[in-house]
Order: C-alpha cells, then structure tokens, then sequence
C-alpha cells in the first residue's frame, strides 16, 4: 500500500467531502446548550428530539438506563426531562445523535468500541468533574462525548491509512495516538481539531478534540482540556481503550494534565483515585450493554 | 409551558437505581475495610447482606445498617459481612488482569531497576497467601518466565498466612474443581498431576514457594523481612482497623526494596491509610509503587 502524505491527509479533512454528516438535529441542540441552563425550556428540548423518531426510541433507552440516574421507567421524552432534569436530558440527546456518527460497514473500527470509549469517557469525566469541583460537569461530559471525534475523521476520509495504525497500535500495544502520528504523520487530536473548527463546534469542545493528548499545547480551556485529558487516560487503562491495551504503566497525578488541573481545582489534589477507577469499573458492563443494543439490536 | 426552574435539578450521579440504604453499607465497608463493591457488584451485595439478616432476623437494610454502625457488635459483624464478600474467592489465576499486568508491565519494570545490580534474584511475598492458590500460581507465572524475560535470573517466594490449618493445606498442595476452575489446559497438563478427583500441584512449583506463619500485626516477625520486590495482599487488609492497617502498611513499605510493588485485592484500595505508596494504573489492575522517603520506623 503506497503511504499517503500527511499533506494529502489534511486536504482531505479540509475537503469535507468524504465526512459524515451531522445528525440534523445536533446542531440545533448544541447551540440551543450553549445558553445558560436557567434560559432551557424543556417543550423546546422536548421538540428538538421529537423531530427524530428513532432519535426519541434511543433516548428513553438511555434515560431508562441506572447509567443516567433513572430511578422509574420513563416512556416519553418529557416525563424523562421532569424525571432525570434538563441537564441530563440534553446530555442524552447529545450522546443519541452523535452516536450515529461513526460510518458503519465499511468502517475498520468496531463502532461498538469507539463508543463505549467516548460514552464511558463523558459519563467518568462528569463524576470527575463533581468530585473535584469543576464548574461545569455538564460541559465535561459533552466535551468527552466528542473528544475523539477525530477518529471519526480519520474513519472517513483515510479508512485504510487508518486501519493500518489501528493494527500497529494493537499489535505493538502501544497508544492510539502514538501510531497515528507514527503511520499518518498526525494523530486524532490534530484532525480532530480541524474537523470541529469545520463542523463549528463550540471552541472549548474544538480545543479539547484537538488538545487532549497534548493538554500543555493547549491556548485555551486548559483545565477542560485536562480533565478530558485525564478521564480519558483513566479509560484507556480501565478496559475502554477502543478495543486495544497499552501494555504500560500510568501515575495519573504525574501528568502534564493533572497539574494544569490542579491549578484550577485544587480539590484534585486529594481525589481518591482508586475509587473513581472502581467506579468506572462498575459502568463497565452497563455501558456495553446500551452501546451494542444500539449497533446491534436484538 | 414549563421552563428549567419548575423541572427538578439535576441529581448527583448516582448510576445505581437500587436501595439507598445498600449504597451506605457499600460506602460504610469502602470506609472501615477500604474494599469498594462497585455497582455492577451491587446486587452480589445484597445477597450477602441478605444472607447475614437473615441469620440476625432482621427485616430490612435499614435494621442491618444500624447493626453496622451503632450496635455493639458492629465489629463482629462488619467481619462477617467481609467474610461473606470475599468468600470462595480463593482459586488459581483468580485475577488474570492483574496477573497479566505483573508479567507484562511489573516484572520488567522491576527487572530494569534490578539490572544493575550483581545478584540477579526475585523476591515476591503472597502475604495472606490462606490455602495456597496465589502463591503458586505466582510461581507458575515466573516458571513461564524462566525461558524469557527471567533467563539467568532466580527467583523465590516467600508465602505466609496466620491459620495454620490453610498453610497445611497450602503445602499438602492437593486441590479440587473450585480451586483449580480458572486453569488452562495448558497449565493444568503442565504444572500438576491428577490426584483421585482433585489436582496435585508438581514439586517444581512448589519447590519455589516457602510457606510460614507470620501474623502480619507482628512487629517483630514483620522486621526481619527484607529485600521484597513485590509483595501481594489480596483481601487481607479489610480486616484490620484503621491504625493496624497503617503499621502493616509501614513494615510493607520497609520490607519492600526502593522500586518495590505492593498489589491488592480487586477494588481494595490504600487511600487514608498511606501516602507513602504511588497509585499507578496497569493495564485493567492497580499497583501501588514504593516512593522514595525516609525509612519508616514502625512504634
């Protein structure tokens, strides 16, 4: 297989040509999250995720799921806005339409694995951001959600460059990002980074898919960045690491991440590590069981 | 229509949607024994809870969380509910991630900080090591070793418990189906032979384990070990209150070499009871590493 340069990589992200387009209804909701929780009428998110049958069937599996705090059965999407809350709620719709992201077939990434990172890594980046006081936990898990929407990228526009690196990565156990950039010449945080500004997602979503594996690069958003960066790390070491093992040895509070975090809460400082891996380890099954019941439904 | 104010906030993630009064006895035994039953284990605990109850005729969590925390026997029960936790976890290659992890990531790393030193030997201590299954199938693991990354080297270990009746046990060295459940094929054809129903385990592995009665709250005993490169404490700690858990943790920390490893059991974790170890994360395992400071002198 002839290499392709990473010159003719990055054409191709910016050609957009060849992307997945946005869930229609994505977008909207997004933007409609942007405004401060207070100012979110629930009829307006209810309306949002109604327009979209299929969209309004995988969000009461969610919202039905312990995963999201479900503590009666829910059959529609308002008396799931008025059971689990607003927050909750947008964060679900969010997770349902980008689920639908990852190109399925001739894709050589398992959706499955792609998404029980990206949901596993939003739901452990919301509990991190409670326990150590980050302002904004619903901001924490939306940014997870996308965090690896560059893979998606490279899922489209260079399927078989990336598959190559996928292999390498599984192989050699080594980290995902480390053979992208060793067999394409960039990794997911770079294309990334290209694909948000394109799709123009909001600039801390677009930092943290461009930065989170290099949280010390990043201009702005740092401590977002960081907490990303560091959840996400916990994944990949906890068994939702995109179907592969990183046959390493991690100290998280030794991570560029965790001292930029630690400036912004220094309640990071005596976090109790172990629980929040126990944690995630307990969301484990739970997530797999949603995810394969979305790509795979009996 | 009605806007957010009127919608109820949005609650603490809680991603379990069972009993309350079962997620305050998972947090009270994460507290007192340092042992976390995560949510996929929740129901698992339950039935344990359930179990003593009903040995206590008691009607509801409510009652046993009480008996838990405020009853005059909440000691003794918080052991028999530990008890009843951890039972039958005892078997060969019980935890497979974490073995992996020590063959894959500890033991070079341990190797690496070994290299330059003239005697190339391994020192690991099963401590808590009951009837005999985690010593010797960490003593497997470094015979598998032997033709790769341990060629040239030797090794040992050092196996102890405090009932003597399970160190019999251990070095009779005869098990049944439940012990020996998670064996390969391969493991099993190469390290025992068939003994009436059960499994015998071969000289060669047993030759490398040493087994002794050691109380681990045994000041004394617990000084005189020294030179340990990885020590493994599955489900024993639990046991023992705050301060005990911290002296056996300080003799740890002295008996274990600079680059030394502790490991415990699956969810069992040291937070609160000792700074003096690095948490790092292996592949699907925890470690804790020993981190350089002054010698511990245990009072």
């Amino acid at each position: 297989m002839t290499r392709l340069r990473k010159d003719e990589i990055l054409k191709r992200l910016q050609r957009m040509d060849k992307m997945p387009t946005l869930p229609v209804v994505l977008i909207p909701l997004l933007r409609y999250l942007e405004q401060p929780m207070e100012n979110l009428e629930v009829q307006g998110v209810v309306d949002l995720i109604s327009r979209d049958k299929s969209l309004t069937a995988q969000c009461l599996q969610l919202a039905n799921s312990p995963l999201f705090g479900r503590q009666q059965s829910v059959d529609s999407i308002y008396s799931a806005v008025l059971a689990l809350g607003m927050q909750r709620m947008c964060d679900i719709a969010v997770s349902c339409s980008v689920l639908k992201l990852v190109p399925q077939g001739k894709a050589h990434m398992d959706p499955v694995v792609f998404w029980e990172h990206s949901l596993g890594c939003a739901l452990l980046s919301r509990r991190f951001a409670t326990k150590i006081g980050f302002a904004d936990p619903g901001k924490a898990y939306l940014a997870a959600l996308l965090h690896d929407i560059g893979i998606v990228a490279f899922l489209s526009v260079v399927p078989r460059e990336f598959a190559q690196a996928y292999e390498v990565a599984r192989a050699q156990r080594i980290p995902l990002h480390e053979a992208e950039t060793a067999e394409l010449g960039l990794n997911h945080g770079e294309s990334g980074h290209m694909v948000s500004r394109q799709w123009r997602l909001a600039p801390d979503l677009t930092a943290v898919a461009g930065y989170h594996h290099t949280p010390q690069d990043a201009p702005d958003n740092r401590a977002l960045v960081a907490l990303v960066s560091l959840a996400d790390l916990l994944c990949r070491m906890t068994g939702l690491g995109h179907g592969l093992v990183e046959q390493r040895q991690v100290s998280l509070t030794e991570e560029p991440a965790f001292h930029a975090l630690l400036q912004e809460c220094p309640k990071l400082h005596d976090l109790d590590w172990a629980l929040l891996t126990f944690e995630l380890e307990g969301y484990l099954d739970e997530v797999h069981r949603l995810v394969t019941s979305f790509y795979r439904p009996q | 229509m009605m806007n957010s104010a009127n919608a109820p906030a949005p609650a603490e993630i809680s991603p379990c949607a069972c009993d309350p009064q079962l997620v305050r006895i998972r947090d009270l035994i994460y507290q007192v024994a340092g042992i976390f039953q995560p949510d996929n284990k929740l129901l698992l605990l339950q039935d344990r809870c359930a179990k003593r109850m009903k040995m206590l005729g008691m009607a509801t969590l409510y009652e046993y969380y009480e008996c838990l925390t405020v009853k005059p026997m909440r000691q003794a029960e918080i052991t028999s509910l530990l008890n009843e936790i951890t039972i039958g976890e005892t078997c060969f290659f019980r935890n497979q991630p974490q073995l992996d992890a020590i063959r894959n990531v500890v033991l070079p790393k341990i190797l690496e900080a070994k290299s330059k030193l003239p005697l190339r030997h391994l020192r690991i201590w099963s401590a808590g090591c009951s009837t005999g299954e985690e010593p010797y199938t960490l003593s497997i693991l470094m015979l598998e070793e032997m033709v790769g990354r341990l060629k040239g080297w030797t090794f040992e270990i050092l196996a102890t418990d405090l009932n003597q009746k399970s160190l019999a046990h251990a070095a009779e060295g005869v098990y049944g189906s439940y012990s020996t459940r998670n064996l390969t094929t391969h493991f099993r054809n190469k390290y025992f032979n068939p003994h009436g129903e059960g499994l015998y385990v071969l000289p060669e592995v047993k030759a490398r384990v040493n087994f002794n009665r050691i109380n681990l709250s045994d000041d004394s005993r617990m000084a005189f070990i020294k030179g340990i490169d990885l020590i493994m404490c599955c489900n024993v700690l639990i046991y023992f209150d705050g301060a005990s858990k911290r002296r056996v943790i300080q003799h740890f920390y002295n008996n274990l070499l600079m680059h030394g490893y502790l490991l415990l059991g699956h969810s069992e974790s040291l937070y609160g009871i000792s700074d003096d170890f690095r948490l790092v994360h292996l592949p699907a395992a925890t470690a804790y590493v020993k981190t350089e400071k002054r010698r511990f002198d245990v009072r």
